[in-house]
């Protein structure tokens, strides 16, 4: 059983069939990179993980727990799944350090205290240790989706999900945001990254999964995905990307 | 539930302060002896037979009204509504009787059982005091003339307008009627001659113009069928105040020696303008008073209102959404007047009970403003980005939590400025509830002007109060925003 098992999922919003069956598992520690084309489905099916998304049909299964079931308590499961978004949404009426707090304490995970060391352990992973006061809105791009990161990690995850973080950032400020998933990636943490940085994907993933469509058409190591890609359609996109 | 539950205890805690300060502001003449206290309705421009005067209710209808009572030995409280909301209020069994210069026509008997007439009247018609053209009805051909609406007066010129060929001008009250004339808007007026000799003896500028016609004179009113043992002590203890000398008493003491019939238009000296404006300030200041209670006390309650039915609307319940969209669709579609009279005469005649007009008024504004509240706080809801909720709820919060620690404190930094604009708007509505005699700011310049005919000067210091205080409240809530934008 691996940590997330995807199974049959199908989701459409009214008659437009976005993900046509979808078939995935991700182990204990591996890191998935989800690619394909604007439209594929591959934000779609992240977001499905954490149930953002109500699946139409199929199951999502997290740690054991059943997300498709709608007597599984979700807010419990999501304490266990991180997720950082394109556009990073942190609270900009919170500072930088409640914003990574905020949730443990909310949850009575850890006291104010505690939380608050573990907050500023985090932010100097990510290398903001001097801007636990600031508040959102004077930070930088590249630096809100570090914040973002942190939050996300606050709660102890067992898995994160990515959900294109690199896309709405300037250029130079990319690096920073993959050198952290990279850490993160070197530490063991079981990850799902939906990205259109084929470079860190070649880099990082152990698996890289290919969407067009709402189906996956193609996965497997990267050297595989990118070096000798199988189907038509993965070859075409590679060759617009690369 | 809990937001029913809490539904519930705002609306009793809205009756609870409703009657407290029912109980306050009525002008309740207690009489010695048992029994029930019945509820008289009055007119509140009406003068000699019912005006305010150093804020208390004076006039022959009300010394009259007092005479006998206390030769009855019962017990009422006035409730000066203006003449039409009382016609309205005794039709809705709002109030036991009526005493307001009403007089006995056939067509309104068939709604009302009268007393004895208690004073012979007749209309006369009355023009500028520098006019000199017109001097009979043939002189009226293709002028305007001024009436109030539901009067005697009106009765007779709408007799004649078509044999003399003038139009008819309607009015709420005696004093914009007098003012159309005098300044000239329309060239006569047509009011029961005590009436208008005591305007005249107050200063303003008319003279009478014609004879008084013989009119249907004066009656207290009940509603058919209904109160029959007031109707007949008012008519034993009217018997007894004619027989003691006390009426012709009452009477001469605002009419003087004039008897009707009798030419009395010499106007008392003026009053300086200074005069005018300090007599009115304690009057408007307590009026003033009011209309911040009512907007403060609406205000709440439509805040309520609002976060109930706002969060409805955003809720992932179809059901509650469409209860909340019913909700504002009624009470934002319904014009605010129209809402006040519905609630104030309508369900209480429907329905046979007696609401307290404070009541009245403040659930007509607190509803209106609670729609306009409820779509504040959804438009401010919903501005949030979406992606908050979902970095909230993807922490693991509830959707509660996420909502009351994420969204809430952002959206009400949206919602602050539309907040200062409905506390203002409902502020100023409050006015409109003088409509059903509710009394504060607008409602007592018009009991004021109802006395004194200084519309000018009064109606402009309203004016000057309601601009000085939402001014203030204005620069304070902006200081507010200001501050919680920075922070």
């Amino acid at each position: 059983m691996g940590k997330v098992q995807i199974s049959n999922l199908k989701k459409s919003y009214g008659s437009n069939e976005v993900l046509k069956d979808i078939n995935m598992k991700i182990d204990e520690g591996e890191v998935v990179c989800v690619i394909g084309p604007s439209g594929s489905g591959k934000s779609t099916l992240l977001r499905c993980v954490n149930k953002l998304e109500e699946v139409t049909a199929g199951e999502v299964i997290v740690d054991d727990y059943n997300i498709s079931d709608p007597k599984t308590d979700i807010n419990k499961v999501r304490e266990n799944i991180g997720m950082v978004f394109q556009h990073f949404n942190l609270f900009p009426h919170m500072s930088v350090l409640k914003n990574i707090t905020f949730a443990p304490v909310e949850l009575k995970k850890q006291s104010e205290k505690e939380a608050r060391e573990t907050a500023l352990k985090l932010l100097d992973r990510v290398g903001l240790a001097d801007k636990a006061d600031a508040f959102p809105g004077s930070l930088s791009g590249g630096q809100k989706q570090r914040v973002a990161i942190a939050r996300a990690l606050a709660m102890n995850p067992d898995v994160m999900l990515f959900d294109e973080p690199t896309s709405a950032l300037d250029p130079e400020m990319v690096g920073e945001v993959l050198g952290v998933m990279k850490d993160l990636a070197s530490e063991g943490m079981t990850m799902m990254i939906v990205t259109h940085e084929m470079g860190f994907a070649r880099e990082v993933a152990d698996r890289v999964v290919f969407m067009d469509g709402g189906y996956i058409v193609e996965e497997g190591e990267p050297e595989q995905v990118f070096g000798s890609p199988k189907h038509e359609r993965t070859i075409s996109f590679l060759e617009k990307v690369l | 539930m809990k937001k029913s539950r809490f539904m519930w205890l705002s609306m009793a805690f809205l009756l609870f302060f409703a009657v407290c300060a029912g109980n306050l502001s009525q002008t309740a003449t207690a009489q010695a002896g048992e029994g029930k206290t019945y509820s008289i309705g009055t007119d509140v421009t009406f003068a000699p037979f019912e005006f305010q005067q150093d804020g208390k209710y004076v006039g022959i209808d009300l010394d009259l009204m007092a005479a006998i009572a206390k030769d009855q030995n019962f017990k009422y409280e006035i409730r000066p509504l203006g003449f039409n909301a009382a016609v309205q209020g005794l039709q809705s069994n709002q109030l036991d009787g009526m005493i307001a210069g009403m007089s006995i026509t056939d067509e309104r008997k068939q709604t009302f059982d009268f007393s004895e007439p208690y004073y012979e009247s007749g209309v006369v018609m009355a023009v500028r005091q520098d006019n000199t053209e017109v001097k009979s009805y043939e002189d009226l051909r293709g002028q305007r003339v001024a009436v109030k609406t539901g009067t005697e007066g009106y009765n007779f010129a709408n007799s004649i307008k078509d044999k003399y060929g003038f139009t008819l001008v309607p009015f709420d009250d005696s004093v914009q009627m007098y003012e159309e004339v005098t300044t000239g808007n329309s060239v006569a007026c047509f009011e029961d001659f005590p009436v208008v000799a005591y305007a005249i003896q107050k200063g303003v500028q008319l003279k009478t113009a014609t004879e008084k016609e013989s009119g249907a004179p004066y009656g207290f009113a009940v509603n058919k069928g209904e109160n029959q043992e007031l109707l007949q002590m008012f008519n034993k203890g009217l018997a007894n105040v004619k027989a003691s000398g006390e009426y012709d008493q009452i009477v001469s003491k605002y009419l003087g020696s004039t008897k009707p019939g009798e030419e009395s238009t010499t106007p008392s000296a003026p009053v300086s303008k200074w005069k005018i404006v300090s007599d009115a300030i304690p009057a408007l200041l307590k009026g003033l008073g009011m209309t911040l209670m009512y907007t403060i006390i609406s205000l709440f309650f439509a805040f309520i209102l609002g976060l109930i039915f706002g969060f409805m609307k955003v809720s992932p319940s179809k059901t509650a959404r469409a209860i909340a969209t019913v909700f504002v669709d009624i009470f934002r579609g319904i014009p605010l007047l129209v809402l006040g009279l519905f609630i104030y005469f309508g369900i209480p005649g429907a329905l046979g009970f007696k609401m307290p007009l404070i009541v009245a008024a403040v659930l007509a504004l607190s509803l209106n403003a609670g729609a306009y509240v409820t779509e504040i706080i959804r438009g401010g809801i919903q501005s949030i980005d979406k992606g908050q909720l979902e970095a909230a709820r993807s922490l693991g919060l509830s959707h509660r939590t996420a909502m009351i620690k994420v969204i809430i404190p952002q959206a009400v930094k949206v919602m602050i400025p539309s907040f200062i604009n409905q506390l203002v708007i409902t502020l100023k509505d409050t006015s409109i509830m003088s409509a059903i005699g509710l009394i504060e700011l607008t409602q007592s310049g018009k009991l004021i002007v109802a006395n004194n005919y200084q519309s000018t000067v009064i109606y402009g210091m309203v004016a000057i109060m309601y601009l000085i205080v939402i001014t203030i409240l204005t620069k304070i809530a902006d200081s507010i925003e200001r501050r919680t934008r920075r922070g």
